[in-house]
């Protein structure tokens, strides 16, 4: 009874107090709100890293940029803010519009623009390394403890650790790849806990967390190229006469090569299924929860009960939403190991044994219903 | 849309980041965890193998223990009971034995007797023999004159004599 009372006063406070911090934002804030702007802010990517609660001060992060001239290395507050680094005879800026719009370019000395090879640590980069290294420890701390303890059962972080580890190694990888589970087990497996460390971390709003890297397409797609690399650099003889000559009616691939065609078209479709999937899902779940957000900002200019009714709402919505990512966080990065695993198999299937594991399914079945 | 075309910058570091992971944790890694893994699942699956074997052993242990204690109750009743026969056996014995010895003195007294009784009847009738003739002499010696009235008497004596015995 007192803890409903508890989240009951929070709520009016929230629905009363709402309308004075919206006031007091858009007092700060010249010019008009502008959802869209907002929402590709947040899912994007950025020079710096936000300091929370402040819209004016970003941590500052190296630039480094290969141009047509060599190597360029700066730190990303020297061009925050619309300024021009001048660096000898070369100037860097970033426009804020045009083709090059929120991107570091390289103004040449006859005035014309370009946009040089980008690969500074922005913020995506400095989460990815983040993910990486929380990867590793995490790891390494279960690893450590089976070199050190031996047969000992690990115990709170490591245990939970554990535990996801033989989760998707026992529950998915094993019975899949059956005898080619060594080989392909660690991959699988780093992919598992990589989206799933950048999928939670994602959801978190400040440090370490705050980048949305899994619902970016550059990360999804290098992992599913990966995924690609294993399923066809260890195909066998199997996979691919399944490509080229698969078991189909002779007028289906001979003279037009209709099935080959549409096979050889799924080689690719997967890898790309499996980049849409995860970068779509995670995109999406991130712009729920900021529509929602905004959605108070929005009607702010209804007035002050309008406001303090869409606050209440939208945050039960934005929490009850951030919940159903946590879930989500942990359901893609399975299904996309899951996916990985199916298509590795498939690829990597020497054939012939599974009419063998067929024959020993049935059996099984029959000793099963006879039992 | 710059959200569907992936960053140059990116993919690079993604790349790169992600291979180093990769071949550290294929290295180093999972190899260690799955083999520690594999290796405890093992002993545990040992334990309790063991641990079942041991109750079964210990089971049947209890099961001969009863066995045996339950053979030895038996054996014991057995014995009392053998005991008890042979020992009604052996007073039955001693019974039989007794009495075929208390027959046999019995037997030997009576014919002891019945000998004594005859040496008896021999010597006594001797000695009434004796008695007579000395009777007889004397009657002869007196009365000699009436001697047939003295054989008379001397016969009724003897026949007294003989229904007395």
């Amino acid at each position: 009874m007192m803890k409903r009372i508890q989240i009951l006063f929070c709520l009016v406070m929230v629905a009363i107090m709402a309308p004075f911090a919206i006031q007091a934002e858009s007092d700060g804030h010249s010019g008009e709100l502008s959802p869209k702007d907002i929402i590709f802010e947040h899912l994007g990517d950025g020079y710096g890293w936000e300091v929370p609660f402040d819209h004016h001060h970003r941590i500052p992060l190296p630039v480094i940029l290969v141009g047509k001239d060599g190597f360029h290395c700066f730190m990303s507050s020297k061009v925050a803010d619309g300024k021009k680094y001048v660096d000898g005879d070369k100037t860097f800026f970033i426009p804020k519009e045009g083709d090059y719009k929120g991107k570091v370019v390289q103004q040449l000395a006859d005035g014309s623009v370009y946009r040089p090879w980008d690969i500074s640590i922005t913020k995506n980069v400095c989460e990815l390394f983040i993910a990486c290294l929380l990867v590793l420890w995490s790891v390494f701390a279960v690893a450590r403890w089976h070199s050190r303890e031996m047969y000992k059962a690990p115990r709170k972080i490591r245990g939970i650790l554990e535990v996801l580890i033989v989760f998707i190694y026992d529950g998915v990888i094993k019975p899949t790849l059956g005898n080619r589970t060594a080989k392909f087990g660690p991959f699988l497996l780093t992919v598992f806990f990589f989206i799933l460390y950048l999928n939670l971390l994602g959801l978190m709003v400040v440090f370490p967390g705050g980048a949305n890297l899994t619902g970016n397409i550059a990360v999804t797609l290098v992992l599913s190229v990966f995924t690609f690399f294993a399923t066809n650099i260890f195909g066998t003889k199997h996979y691919w006469k399944d490509i080229f000559w698969p078991d189909v009616p002779l007028w289906l691939k001979f003279p037009i090569p209709i099935m080959p065609i549409i096979e050889l078209f799924g080689v690719f479709t997967k890898p790309a299924a499996l980049t849409v999937r995860l970068f779509a899902n995670m995109m999406g779940g991130h712009m729920i929860v900021i529509v929602l957000t905004l959605l108070i900002f929005i009607f702010a200019a209804l007035g002050p009960v309008v406001t303090g009714a869409t606050t209440v709402v939208s945050i039960i919505f934005s929490v009850f939403m951030l919940l159903i990512d946590v879930l989500v966080s942990f359901i893609q990065a399975y299904v996309f190991t899951m996916l990985s695993t199916l298509f590795i198999a498939f690829g990597t299937d020497p054939g012939h044994h599974e009419e063998k594991k067929e024959a020993a399914e049935i059996k099984q079945i029959e000793e099963a219903t006879a039992a | 849309m710059e959200l569907f075309t992936p960053d140059f910058g990116l993919v690079f570091w993604m790349f790169v980041s992600f291979a180093v992971l990769l071949f550290i944790l294929y290295k180093w890694g999972w190899p260690v965890i799955i083999k520690g893994v594999e290796s405890r699942a093992d002993l545990i699956d040992k334990g309790v193998e063991y641990a079942q074997e041991a109750k079964e052993q210990l089971q049947n242990a209890k099961k001969e223990s009863e066995k045996y204690v339950a053979e030895a109750r038996k054996q014991q009743a057995d014995m009392l009971r053998e005991a008890d026969r042979m020992k009604s056996q052996i007073i039955d014995e001693a019974r039989v034995a007794a009495q075929q010895e208390a027959k046999k003195v019995m037997d030997a007294a009576k014919v002891a007797i019945a000998q004594e009784r005859k040496e008896a009847e021999l010597q006594f009738r001797n000695e009434v023999s004796s008695f007579a003739l000395d009777i007889a002499s004397k009657v002869v010696r007196n009365e000699l004159a009436d001697e047939k009235a003295q054989t008379r008497l001397v016969d009724t004596l003897l026949d007294e004599m003989e229904k007395q015995n």
